[in-house]
């Protein structure tokens, strides 16, 4: 009696829930259940997905003339699996109407799984898996059979290499998760799942070495991810902005990456990897200053010319970063630190200049970073025509209409150059915007004002923090052992740890004295030790 | 975040206070001084001259061309006044450029003004921040600002030239070793002497030559020796730089030997009273030029050239010697070795009069001279052998 009223008001909920809903997000579906009766449920998807034309309610019968719906959205799965599977599924015979025994034995389908309430099976359904009703079940099945269409995998663009691994991540989730397993072969590499968006319900997954990442570290990265309450994530930069320390700070504090390896050397080195759902942009936290003057190539070439390389990364960063300042600092302030023949010369071509540096330089650098901008949006075609234009009106013919003097020319495009010598863009993008502030105190308190910002610069980055670990670690604070990846890359068999300020667990990468015993079995006297041996064995 | 912004307000507004250096000026906007010179003129008052360079004709626009028409790429101005500061300023109120003088690296003081004494006008120069101590410091004969009007024909200015002859010259003074041999006790000033001379075949350029140096007591010019007068003195710089002499063999034949190392070894004595110098010269040559039949294969002919040596460094530091002596000025510094082995009898006796002590000295020279290098070949290659002896 108890039972049939109970059942009769969940009858009546249904109704209700049918006549009055409308199109929503899925969260708020959350724990509606599926209704036994089929038609319930098909009134209420239609009535959900009105005026979605690509979304598919299937009707069919069983031979025993039950009846089941498949549903899916058009576009988003592989047709012909589908059609096979619902094959398989129209020949089913009396008793086969439960759906655990449907699932269990009778449905051939490697990727299935079983869902009881709406906001699971539209969730899969939405991301491309094709749901089965089957009358009288309050479960439904959910079949992985997936067939969007996708971008093959190509070399990145953002990150292109000489030596080293040319894939690159694409926009679809599960082929980025498969590249990663396929460096990482290893049940030590966790991927947690997790849906950001509301209206999105984007797929993310958290990577990490399990034993070798620090959990807590683990526990602040997808903490944080779960508290974003956004209604949608296009692109990693959405989770990345949300998710990171100081909001402010024009340094960034998370890293992203389009190359499968460098996302596995990261994971090695216990950081942290999400994968948003359509981007090729993987997110890599926690990360520290060093890791942006990095290049995944730094490890692949031979370390005498990875550390010449990364040393003159170091030279070109200051550079990019003071040239402009200083040379406002020192032409209006400070001529007495030139040769007398340079300053002789600057004084010959400013003569006619009728501005003063500070302004010269910014029409300089503020139309560079013009040209540059305008370079990125435009088809290539055109953005030829823009470097042409660009060299010819802001290069000679300002110099030779005396707007602009051809020392201030050649600061700028040493600038330039040297910002794309850092390897990653969005920390040449922050050095780019802090330049400007640097300029107007090297033009209001010369090299005393530049040394001041710079200050401030280098203490804002000491204090910043990246998921609780320090931005300029290893070098501040110091931890000695680590410094041998920092301005240097040592050769790999002396980078025998990981690195410590990760609060890594398992902090050896290799065996004791691994390096050790083959130095001494190679060389030469290894291949003579080698020989002497074999012709003991021999006698 | 408020409190961040608070916190940097605070700091900025710090350095404001802080710094007060707001002298902004723009390279366009200023008189580079190159060189400059300082003159006595009637009734005590100082004239002083700057050379600026007119950095409009210096060319680093495109085109250019007309190198040759005679505009100068710089530009003399001087003003007399009662100080040197005041003439500055007479200059600057017909300037329409800041006078600028951190990059002049030469100062020329005129004769008279050498005379007169120098200290009064050389404080200005030190007290100064613009100005360099390491800039070089020359005197002329006659007036200074002749050496700033020359046009030498290498040089964009004549200052140029004078800064490149005098680095290369024996003896560099830069206003920083002037004011240490000035302030020291028991060492006498000297300073280079150039002058303006007109260049050989006549053209329309004056070039700049080093013609001696000045020898000064205290600050006053005492007399101006000729370079070859001094041989000797190159020997007791701190700076050795090799020079060459010539070696009469007799009234036909010469060689040219060039010293390569230098150094002289000064120990004073005092015997009752009375002061003695032993000075040991150590010298490394090597022969330039021969223009004998002196076979320099042979031992006993370099052993013939090395006494001819030792005798000319003799009469050459023979020469310097008796020129202080002469002049009561001890551009050696004799005084100060005197100083360095009897602290004592220095602080009581001499110290105060030095110079008058001067004529008084006795001396005597021991030479080495050490043939280093004789040639490649040994014989002049154009001569045929028999010809030879």
């Amino acid at each position: 009696m108890v039972g049939d009223e109970m059942k009769f008001k969940k009858k009546d909920k249904m109704k209700e829930l049918i006549e009055t809903m409308n199109s929503c997000s899925l969260i708020e579906l959350e724990g509606i259940p599926i209704s036994p009766q089929l038609d319930d449920n098909v009134d209420l998807l239609k009535k959900m997905f009105s005026d979605c034309s690509d979304f598919v309610i299937r009707e069919f019968r069983q031979k025993n003339s039950v009846r089941a719906i498949a549903v899916f959205v058009d576009g988003l799965i592989d047709t012909k699996e589908v059609n096979s599977a619902l094959k398989s599924l129209m020949v089913l015979e009396d008793g086969d109407e439960d759906i655990k025994v449907i699932e269990e034995a009778l449905l051939p389908v490697s990727q299935m799984g079983r869902v009881d309430d709406y906001k699971k099976l539209l969730q899969a359904v939405l991301s491309g898996d094709t749901g089965i009703l089957v009358e009288g079940n309050t479960e439904a099945l959910t079949l992985g059979i997936r067939g969007a269409e996708k971008r093959s995998v190509n070399e990145p663009e953002g990150e292109a290499v000489v030596r080293g691994p040319r894939e690159g991540f694409i926009e679809n989730i599960r082929t980025n998760t498969s590249m990663l397993r396929r460096k990482l072969r290893t049940p030590r590499l966790k991927m947690k799942s997790l849906v950001v968006g509301r209206e999105t319900n984007t797929n993310l997954v958290v990577a990490f070495l399990d034993g070798i990442a620090d959990p807590e570290i683990v526990q602040e990265v997808t903490g944080r991810i779960s508290k974003i309450n956004m209604d949608a994530v296009l692109e990693s930069g959405y989770i990345e902005e949300m998710i990171q320390d100081n909001t402010y700070s024009p340094f960034p504090q998370l890293m992203y990456s389009e190359r499968p390896d460098t996302v596995a050397a990261a994971l090695l080195e216990g950081r942290v990897a999400i994968f948003v759902d359509g981007t090729p942009m993987v997110l890599i936290a926690p990360v520290t200053f060093w890791m942006m003057m990095q290049a995944s190539e730094d490890y692949y070439e031979r370390f005498q010319m990875a550390t010449l390389v990364r040393l003159l990364r170091y030279i070109f960063l200051i550079i990019s970063l003071i040239t402009p300042a200083l040379y406002v600092a020192i032409t209006t302030y400070h001529q007495q630190m030139l040769p007398t023949t340079l300053l002789l010369s600057i004084a010959a071509a400013r003569e006619s200049i009728p501005f003063p540096a500070i302004v010269e330089a910014f029409i300089m650098e503020i139309s560079f970073e013009a040209l540059r901008e305008a370079g990125i949006r435009l088809p290539k075609t055109v953005g030829q025509a823009v470097s042409i234009l660009g060299a010819l009106v802001v290069g000679q013919a300002a110099v030779q209409a005396g707007i602009v003097s051809a020392p201030m020319v050649i600061v700028v495009s040493l600038t330039g150059i040297a910002s794309f010598t850092i390897p990653h863009f969005n920390a040449s993008i922050s050095l780019r915007m802090l330049r400007f502030p640097i300029m107007i105190a090297a033009s209001i308190l010369g090299i005393y004002g530049m040394l001041v910002a710079l200050l401030l610069i280098l203490g804002h980055m000491a204090n910043l923090r990246s998921f609780g670990v320090p931005y300029l670690s290893p070098l501040a604070p110091m931890s000695i052992g680590d410094l041998k990846d920092v301005l240097l890359r040592a050769p790999w068999s002396m980078m025998e740890k990981r690195p410590s300020f990760l609060g890594v667990q398992n902090a050896r990468r290799m065996n004791d004295g691994y390096a050790n015993s083959i130095q001494e079995r190679g060389g030469q006297s290894g291949v003579t030790g080698n020989r002497h041996q074999s012709e003991e064995g021999q006698s | 975040m408020k409190k961040t912004v608070t916190r940097m307000l605070v700091v900025l507004l710090c350095m404001f206070l802080v710094s007060g250096c707001w002298d902004r000026r723009e390279v366009n906007d200023m008189a580079i001084v190159i060189a400059l010179a300082m003159d006595k003129e009637p009734e005590g008052r100082y004239r002083i001259s700057i050379q600026v360079p007119l950095v409009s004709s210096l060319g680093a626009q495109s085109g250019g061309g007309g190198g040759t028409s005679g505009d100068k790429s710089y530009y003399v101005d001087s003003a007399v006044g009662r100080t040197i500061r005041e003439a500055n300023d007479l200059i600057q109120a017909r300037m329409s450029r800041e006078i600028y003088y951190s990059h002049h690296r030469m100062i020329v003081i005129g004769e008279e003004l050498a005379k007169d004494g120098m200290s009064d006008v050389l404080d200005i120069v030190a007290r100064f921040p613009e100005n360099r101590l390491t800039a070089y410091i020359v005197m002329t004969k006659g007036k200074g600002i002749e050496l700033l009007t020359a046009q030498p024909q290498f040089e964009r200015f004549s200052g140029e030239a004078m800064r490149e002859l005098v680095k290369m010259g024996g003896i560099t003074v830069s206003l920083k070793d002037l004011a240490q041999m000035l302030s020291t006790p028991g060492v006498n000033a000297i300073i280079p002497v150039l002058a303006a001379v007109d260049s050989h075949p006549k053209g329309k350029s004056k070039e700049i030559e080093a013609t001696g140096v000045g020898l000064f007591r205290n600050d006053k010019l005492v007399t101006i020796a000729k370079a070859k007068d001094l041989t000797g003195l190159r020997l007791f710089q701190r700076n050795f730089t090799p020079f060459s002499v010539v070696l009469p063999l007799n009234k036909k034949e010469r060689l040219t030997v060039n010293f390569s190392k230098g150094r002289a070894n000064i120990k004073p004595e005092i015997r009752k009273g009375h002061i003695h110098y032993k000075i040991d010269l150590y010298t490394s040559a090597v022969v330039l030029e021969n223009m004998s039949n002196l076979d320099l294969e042979k031992e006993k002919n370099i052993k013939m050239l090395q006494t001819k040596l030792v005798e000319q460094i003799n009469r050459g530091v023979n020469d310097t010697i008796k020129t202080i002596k002469q002049y009561r000025s001890d551009i050696i510094g004799l005084g100060i070795v005197l100083s360095r082995h009897y602290p004592h009898e220095w602080q009581e006796r001499y110290r105060s009069r030095w110079n008058e002590e001067l004529p008084k000295i006795t001396y005597e020279i021991h030479s080495k001279v050490n043939m280093a290098n004789f040639g490649q070949t040994t014989k002049n290659i154009t001569q045929s052998e028999d010809n030879h002896e």
